[in-house]
């Protein structure tokens, strides 16, 4: 119970946003009462109607008021009931594009500019089911608790108006289900929920396993095996299902139960109020009748609440992004408005760790302009920092990395006028094939466009697409080839007209005769360009005209290509290697 | 509604029985309870004393209560039912997997299976509860209430009956009408609520064209957008449930009416009028739980239809023909395969086509082509994951397929990234070979020089690896791959499929001094594009669009100055 307050009080996703558009907010509590109330109305104006009408009164005007009502309420409850889904959705979707801002904003502190092994759509897809369960949460949750509470708030002071007997007796009674079921609920089902959360991520990276490595499983003739572990865990989920079941159908019933209970108070209350006049019995039925359309919304409350725990980890999950991305946030560095068009870049002394580990020590490098410098090393031996570094997402500890001397910590916001990446994923938005293309430079016309595209090589396929230049890339670009949407970026990177362009490691997915293809494209189209290539191996080598080694947080090489063919032994040996020493074997 | 398929499960039709003959019992409860209660309130309103109706009361309370016990008794009557079928489809279905293999598996999806094998089932599970309950309501409980208030009225009988097929044919109308929306829009829709996920994902270029502050703004309009839509095609989505609400409330009201205009004519007494109008809404009542819950029915039936449809899937028969002599892939075995052809389900093209070749004993063999030209379905095949047309023999016994039990139980594959399992590195290792020492996987652990990976783990053979755990990168996953076919010296057949693609060359260069010892005294099959590898080979199969174009040893290959030739100069981007 603490933790939930703590967690209430801490929360800046869920409960604040209950202040925004307050309007909407009291018209979505307020149509939600009155689809309740029109409910039990009718049953009320309808059974006093017909009791009345049994005393066969002379005139048909003494029954016209609840005639009208009747036929009021009867169109009332579903006019409200539709309107209030449609403005419960509107006002929770209006929260989630909100959410969203904030939810990008958050995520966009974080990420760098060079790609991350790490960053998984998984994780992604996982934080917007989180703002799904938000939006479940408002709409299953907190409404239906809120607008169940009101009602039996005013059952009680309704019949109180006549008996305050009568009404701490329905008070106590509906308070079963209002109050004391939701809490039982969540006693019980709470920690059967955390139980069953635990299983199905059991559940679920088993089966993963199970679906991913079934090569092996076949291969190694485990399948049994696989069988009895797969069905151990469906069986213990299953187990705890049926418990949950089992609580509520009990729990469904006792409410129902109860919900006859105060009829028959009602029925007592009513007898001993009206039963004694002759108009006054009229009231007996309106009131017994009521009570049965209300036990949907009191009941509501104990749905709502059980589903707590469902939403809690979500509720849990972003507030923690918070906490990141706070400790993410850089310092602020005046930013210098300079045009760059024939950079110089330079590594000074340049000193970079994470934490204790040190991962470039003593770095100097000058890249002079339109210079082609490949930079090779081991997975791991800080050839990503180093790109880092250049981009400025990570400062040096100790030196300054610099471009035409000003440090690049200060070109940030001109920084994509400077420098382009161009990276072995480059991501194609599901938007047409235009607006991936003008993400580089939001001006371009269409012939711009349409050169870019000539010199990359993709002009004849594009012109061959149903809709051309609006084309709907589909989804992550897989409408294409891997070395196409290369091209594809490669064109962005050209209508983005930097002076430097960095590649990182751009052809890894791509088979040997593709990769050399779309090398001597890049090479040739960015000619007089500054190109820092990211690489692994040594295709395409003879491009470049100054190449280093990254190894044990230093230069280990450095020389043109020709230079180290002839000076490097190792290096010599590799580029054999890499081609195919096949002739003395 | 139902799906017939249903009623062939163990259980199904006991279950079924006794649900129909429960809800039968809890619509007369249901008619005993509005009538009890009818009845007590008439007694009341004619000025009678409370203790003169005790009696009546109780009838209404147990039969209140009896009611309710019923909706309770229903749901246990289903549950065992619907746990036992969905369980036993769920183990159906992961056995399915299994004897359809990886393959067919990646064709389905990956994500796919894993969601049908648990939401999947739990859609089902719930058709097989809530919306048969429901369902059964609906075909039951009206037309018994209808009887009984014919008895009492029959006009009122009547207007009850004509109203339904109207409430149903406006949701009916409403619904194809909505549907039509949705479908209109479903793509701009589809892009819209995507487009969040796609945002995100594309982040690191945004940041890098200097795009991504500016973007959040973007993402604030598209989800405005997306609500805008959302909300018109809700307006027409919750039309029918908002007929049914109209028309039953505006039904219940009608009736009350000409109950009231009934008694003041005096044509009624008070009695059977209170005892219509409390029963009108009962009357409604299933119909409207049901469309309430059409979605989950719609899923459910959905979700069962896929699973069958997985299940019925044709297996592979006679995967048992093959019986090898010895325990080990002998230096004079032979594998050879005349004819073979394959074309994938959906293809128009065969991907292989005629291929003729034979290994023997512990060849060294290496596949070279480029992308697309066959060669890891080449390798597949081999494997016995996909099954082509053609003659396989070994050892001069002839094989409809290769998904031969005692062939697969000879076989080491290292795809191009092997699958760690979320699970201790001691189990990961020791996939194939069980009951290792711990001795013998440090061993291979030092073999394929793992020592510094292994040395920073904390709870050492202990240590979780695998997806949210302690990851490996692309050359220790590798090097686990090599340790599995290490530890495991019984199996002598090794299929390697671009192993090496996604590794630096210098990482490569070690990797290959841990793997050529590893391909002694066994049979090799290597589909690789590093053309150094293709130096230790003793054969070497040419590929191209589907065929062998060439095989021979590399010299021969080289000799023969054909398309091996230019493969190499254009791998190596040597100028022709």
């Amino acid at each position: 119970m603490n933790k939930l307050i703590t967690l209430i009080k801490k929360d800046t996703w869920v409960f604040p946003y209950l202040k925004s558009y307050k309007k909407l907010l009291v018209l979505i509590l307020f149509l939600g009462f009155m689809t309740i109330f029109c409910g039990a109305a009718l049953m009320f104006t309808s059974g006093f109607l017909i009791s009345r009408s049994a005393q066969i009164p002379e005139n048909i005007l003494m029954v016209y008021v609840p005639i009208v009502l009747t036929r009021a309420f009867g169109i009332g409850r579903p006019s409200f009931r539709y309107v209030e889904r449609l403005v419960s959705h509107d006002w929770v979707l209006r929260i989630v594009s909100k959410f969203r801002k904030r939810l990008y904003q958050l995520v966009e502190v974080g990420t760098k500019s060079v790609y991350a092994k790490s960053q998984t759509g998984e994780v992604l897809g996982v934080l917007d089911n989180d703002l799904f369960k938000i939006e479940n949460f408002y709409l299953r949750t907190l409404f239906p608790t809120a607008i169940g509470l009101f009602v039996y708030v005013l059952i009680t002071i309704g019949i109180g108006v006549f008996d305050w007997g009568f009404a701490l007796a329905v008070f106590l009674m509906l308070g079963m289900i209002t109050i004391l079921t939701p809490i039982i609920t969540i006693v019980v089902n709470g920690a059967r929920d955390y139980k069953q959360q635990q299983l199905e991520g059991q559940l679920y990276t088993d089966l993963t396993d199970s679906v991913m490595g079934l090569q092996d499983w076949i291969l190694s003739g485990r399948t049994s095996e696989l069988f009895e572990r797969q069905q151990n865990d469906f069986n213990a989920i299953n187990k705890i299902k049926a418990k949950q079941n089992h609580f509520n159908w009990w729990r469904d019933m006792f409410g129902a139960v109860i919900i006859g209970a105060t009829a028959i108070i009602l029925l007592i209350f009513a007898t001993n109020h009206f039963g004694s006049d002759s108009f006054g019995v009229n009231w007996i039925a309106a009131f017994v009748l009521a009570i049965f359309p209300v036990q949907d919304a009191l009941t509501a409350i104990s749905t709502g609440i059980g589903e707590w725990p469902r939403y809690k980890n979500s509720i849990q999950r972003l507030n923690q992004m918070d906490d990141k991305a706070q400790t993410e946030l850089q310092e602020n560095v005046t930013q210098e408005k300079v045009a760059i068009t024939h950079p110089e870049i330079k590594f000074n002394q340049v000193n970079f760790g994470y934490n204790d580990a040190t991962v470039l020590e003593n770095l100097n490098l000058t890249i002079k302009d339109g210079q082609k410098l490949a930079i090779l090393g081991q997975s791991g031996a800080g050839k990503t920092t180093f790109l880092k570094l250049l981009l400025g997402d990570e400062q040096p500890n100790k030196g300054t990395v610099t471009i035409n001397n000003y440090d690049v910590k200060t070109l940030q916001e001109e920084r994509s006028s400077i420098i382009a990446v161009l990276d072995q994923q480059p991501y194609l938005f599901a938007s047409s094939v235009a607006n991936n293309l003008r993400l580089g430079n939001l001006d371009a016309t269409n012939e711009e466009l349409w050169q870019a595209l000539q010199q990359v090589s993709l002009a004849d396929l594009v012109k061959s697409l149903p809709e051309g230049l609006d084309t709907p890339m589909t989804e992550m670009g897989n409408r294409f080839s891997g070395g196409e949407k290369q091209r594809f970026a490669l064109a962005r990177v050209l209508l983005q007209n930097t002076p430097i362009v960095i590649l990182d490691e751009p052809t890894v997915a791509l088979d040997p005769i593709t990769e050399l293809n779309v090398l001597n494209t890049i090479f040739e189209v960015l000619a007089d360009r500054t190109i820092i290539w990211v690489t692994h191996h040594l295709t395409g080598i003879e491009l470049v005209d100054q190449l280093i080694f990254i190894e044990d947080k230093k230069i280990s090489m450095q020389g043109t290509p020709q230079q180290l063919m002839v000076t490097e032994l190792r290096f010599k040996k590799l580029l054999e290697l890499d081609h195919g020493d096949l002739t003395d074997k | 509604m139902l799906d017939p398929r249903i009623f062939k499960f163990p259980g199904a039709k006991r279950a079924l029985g006794l649900l129909c003959i429960l809800t039968f019992i809890q619509a007369i409860a249901i008619i005993g309870q509005g009538r009890a209660l009818s009845i007590a309130l008439t007694k009341v309103w004619e000025h009678k004393q409370l203790q003169s109706v005790v009696i009546i009361i109780l009838v209404f309370i147990s039969a209140y209560v009896l009611r309710q016990l019923l909706g309770v008794l229903k749901e246990y009557v289903l549950a065992p039912f619907a746990d036992k079928t969905t369980g036993m489809l769920q183990s159906e279905l992961t056995k399915q997997y299994a004897n359809l293999g990886p393959s067919a598996i990646s064709q389905l999806g990956t994500g796919k299976s894993v969601t049908l094998a648990v939401e999947g089932i739990d859609q089902v599970h719930d058709y097989f509860t809530l919306v048969l309950v429901k369902l059964f309501d609906m075909m039951i409980i009206p037309w018994i209430i209808l009887a009984y208030v014919f008895t009492i009225d029959w006009k009122q009988a009547i207007f009850l009956f004509f109203i339904y097929p109207v409430i149903v044919l406006f949701m009916i109308i409403l619904g194809y009408a909505a549907q039509a929306k949705a479908d209109r829009e479903y793509e701009t829709f589809n892009r819209l609520s995507n487009h969040f996920v796609d945002s995100l994902r594309g982040l690191t270029t945004l940041k890098q064209v200097g795009l991504s502050k500016k973007y959040a703004d973007n993402i604030y309009d598209v989800s405005e957008d997306h609500r805008k839509a959302t909300i018109s095609t809700l307006k027409i989505a919750i039309l029918s449930t908002f007929a049914l609400d109209f028309f039953t409330t505006l039904s219940i009201a009608i009736v009350a009416l000409f109950l009231g205009l009934g008694l003041m004519n005096g044509t009624m007494p008070l009695l059977p009028a209170l005892t219509i109008l409390v029963l009108a809404p009962e009357y409604f009542e299933p119909i409207r739980n049901f469309a309430n819950d059409y979605h989950a029915t719609l899923n459910g039936k959905n979700a069962f239809a896929d699973i069958m449809t997985v299940l019925d899937t044709k297996t592979v028969a006679d995967s048992d023909i093959y019986h090898r002599e010895q325990q080990r892939w002998q230096a004079d075995d032979t594998l050879e395969i005349n004819n073979l052809n394959y074309q994938y389900p959906n293809a128009n093209n065969n991907t292989l086509q005629d291929i003729n070749v034979s290994f023997k004993g512990h060849q060294r063999v290496a596949i070279v082509g480029t992308s697309g030209s066959g060669k890891s379905t080449l390798l597949n095949l081999l494997g016995g994951f996909l099954i082509g047309k053609g003659n396989i023999k070994i050892n001069h016994q002839t094989l409809p397929h290769l998904q031969q039990k005692d062939w697969q139980s000879q076989l080491q594959v290292l795809p191009q990234k092997p699958y760690i399992f979320h699970d201790t590195l001691r189990n990961n290792l020791a996939f194939y070979a069980k009951n290792k020492t711990d001795e013998a996987l440090i061993h291979a652990i030092q073999v394929v020089g793992l020592n510094d990976w292994y040395a920073s783990l904390e709870d050492g053979l202990d240590t979780i690896i695998g997806e949210g755990a302690v990851q490996a990168s692309g050359g220790q996953t590798q090097r686990i791959g090599l340790a599995r076919i290490l530890l495991d010296q019984e199996r002598r057949v090794l299929l390697l499929d671009e192993p090496t693609a996604h590794l630096d060359i210098e990482t490569e260069i070690k990797l290959k001094e841990t793997m050529l010892p590893l391909f002694d005294g066994r049979l090799v099959i290597f589909a690789t594009h590093r053309l150094h590898w293709l130096a230790q080979m003793d054969l070497i199969l040419v590929m191209r669009d589907g065929k062998i174009v060439e095989q021979g040893t590399l010299s021969e290959l080289n000799d023969k100055q054909g398309y091996f030739v230019a493969l190499q100069s254009a791998m190596r981007g040597s100028k022709k």
